[in-house]
């Protein structure tokens, strides 16, 4: 599976999710730093959400 | 019919409160001013992905408690007070946190009965704990559970119909079809799952004719809700879950409206709908974010948490087997530890593959030899992990254990603990180049050749900087599930219901005794 984070590719497990892609991507430690995680339309997401193929997500 | 009309509204942060004052009042306002007197006003109350977070926590990179479900079941009742209501569920209750999971979900419905939920979609993580338990949490809820897309599963039904003020409403219940690749395949053996496009257009028109207002209660996601609205005609309101996300400003996408309540009891979604003169006139929701804010709580949901929290930590204070060793999680960061094999060899054996891998700093602390308890074991692996295995080439594992050995001098938390692998490694050489040899299950490593490869799904994912099992990935194709097991290119496991700790503690149970030993699978060579 492969979803985006800040545009980035990432290539994932199906079952991952928001974190796994985070982890992947580097990012999670932003999360520490009061920057939140968002779908394509604004939307802020949990860790623990579920993630599907071609997802765009956004830190920041 | 006539036209529905749409409307949004938002309410969030601590706003909250005033504009929920202001909506009650403006609704008064609208009725007392004569607006039709066959208006009738009804409200969905529904939350999602609550996962059994049952006491107010503090989310990752946040310092504010927010949650605790009985905190949420009291907005619930104040609601409820206003108009005749119903409170749905869009799936994955039961499974998640420890509070959920020492009973299999047992405390969950307990938890659902008390708050007098009036419908549920199965989520895919309801199937987490296996068939036959998933069966006997139906059979205690008080509640249907709904399920239209999924095929073979005793008790689940696929919508059903609730009088709300003399509204009928029909609720439709569909769960993520790709359920199958997100729990062990044991737990969806002779399962169907058809897409939820298929279930709603097969139930829907029955359902309309039967309903006033039709809604579709999702476990599928914020996107495949957008899909479903897209795609499927005749759905007035669709409440989702599955992604964790926060709708603050509702989607219309076509005649359908589309709400989710975040995650974890972090916030309760509040929809209202005004009917009259034979169809929807309005259509508004909001969120109300939960904070525990004391002497506020519904006190017979608080105690049912507390209840169930006095079980878990008895639970978590019984012997659960032995060791006849101290279980060394010190030095996990700097050399072969008998506890790192011991997860390691527990990684590999429950995946059935040939090599495990894990790294040093998913192990947190020492366990002394004698009686251990599962909270010794809650220390040593506290964290949110589950197994994983894929196949990776020979060369591949070689630059994993690379990485695992390129700042080992620092203690870093990528240090590996292994199974089924022996090698020796020479710190004087510069990163990069410290593996002189590797062995798998006893013969020499081949670069070209594919090895099962268990690990935890952080390494997976490439954390602690490791790269091997993302290329493994990359170059995969995705895995499906055919006649309950698992086949795919390279991915041989994936169990994402079971957290590590909890696979550690079912070994120990399992076994009773352990007595894992430093057995000179990596071994310092040179200077």
């Amino acid at each position: 599976m492969v979803v985006y984070v800040n545009d980035k590719p990432i290539h994932l497990l199906p079952g991952m999710k928001v974190r796994n892609a985070l982890i992947q991507a580097g990012l999670l430690g932003l999360l520490k730093e009061n920057r939140r995680v968002y779908d394509e339309w604004g939307n802020e997401m949990g860790l623990d959400g579920a993630l599907y193929e071609n997802m765009k997500m956004f830190v920041r | 019919m006539q036209q529905p009309k749409r409307e949004k509204e938002r309410v969030h942060g601590t706003k909250a409160i005033l504009l929920r004052a202001l909506l009650v009042a403006l609704i008064t306002l609208t009725v007392a001013s004569g607006l039709s007197a066959e208006e009738k006003l009804i409200r969905i109350l529904h939350v999602n992905d609550f996962h059994g977070y049952a006491e107010p926590h503090k989310p990752f990179g946040s310092q504010v408690m927010v949650g605790g479900i009985a905190y949420l079941s009291s907005a619930v009742n104040r609601l409820r007070s206003e108009r005749p209501t119903l409170l749905l569920a869009a799936g994955d209750m039961i499974q998640g946190n420890t509070w959920a999971n020492f009973s299999k979900g047992e405390s969950v419905i307990e938890l659902m009965n008390a708050m007098k939920v009036d419908a549920m979609v199965i989520g895919n993580h309801e199937f987490d704990f296996g068939q036959d338990i998933l069966k006997k949490r139906i059979s205690e809820s008080t509640f249907p559970v709904l399920g239209a897309n999924v095929l073979g599963l005793e008790g689940l039904k696929p919508y059903v119909v609730k009088e709300v003020g003399d509204i009928r409403v029909g609720i439709l219940g569909v769960v993520a079809e790709d359920t199958p690749v997100l729990t062990h395949p044991n737990n969806v053996m002779s399962l169907k799952f058809v897409s939820a496009n298929e279930a709603a257009e097969r139930y829907l028109p029955e359902l309309r004719k039967a309903s006033d207002v039709v809604m579709v209660l999702s476990h599928v996601g914020h996107h495949g809700d957008r899909l479903l609205a897209e795609q499927v005609k005749g759905i007035d309101v669709i409440i989702g879950g599955h992604s964790h996300t926060k709708v603050v400003d509702p989607p219309v996408i076509g005649e359908t409206v589309i709400f989710q309540a975040w995650e974890h009891a972090k916030a309760l979604g509040v929809v209202d709908i005004s009917y009259g003169n034979g169809g929807i006139r309005k259509i508004k929701g909001y969120l109300e974010e939960v904070r525990p804010a004391e002497g506020t709580e519904d006190n017979a949901v608080q105690a049912i948490v507390l209840k169930y929290k006095g079980l878990v930590d008895a639970a978590l204070n019984q012997t659960i087997g032995e060791s006849e060793v101290d279980l060394d999680g010190e030095n996990v960061r700097r050399r072969e530890t008998n506890l790192g094999n011991l997860i390691g060899d527990i990684v590999r054996e429950v995946s059935g593959a040939e090599a495990g891998l894990i790294n040093g700093g998913a192990i947190r602390t020492s366990i002394v030899k004698g009686a251990l308890r599962a909270k010794d074991i809650y220390s040593a692996v506290p964290f949110d992990n589950y197994v994983v295995a894929v196949k990776l080439k020979g060369r591949q594992i070689q630059e994993a254990l690379e990485h695992g050995f390129s700042a080992a001098e620092k203690g870093a938390g990528a240090f590996p603990q292994v199974s089924g692998i022996e090698l020796k490694y020479d710190l004087s050489s510069p990163p990069g180049s410290r593996i002189k040899e590797v062995r798998i299950q006893g013969k020499q490593i081949e670069p070209e050749k594919e090895y099962s490869v268990a690990s935890i799904d952080f390494i997976a994912a490439g954390g602690d900087g490791y790269k091997a099992f993302g290329d493994a990935i990359r170059s995969s194709k995705d895995y499906s599930v055919i006649g309950g097991a698992m086949k795919g290119e390279r991915v041989v496991y994936s169990n994402p219901g079971m957290w590590l700790r909890d696979v550690v503690i079912e070994y120990i149970k399992f076994h009773k005794r352990v007595n894992p030993r430093i057995e000179g699978r990596m071994v310092p060579v040179g200077k």
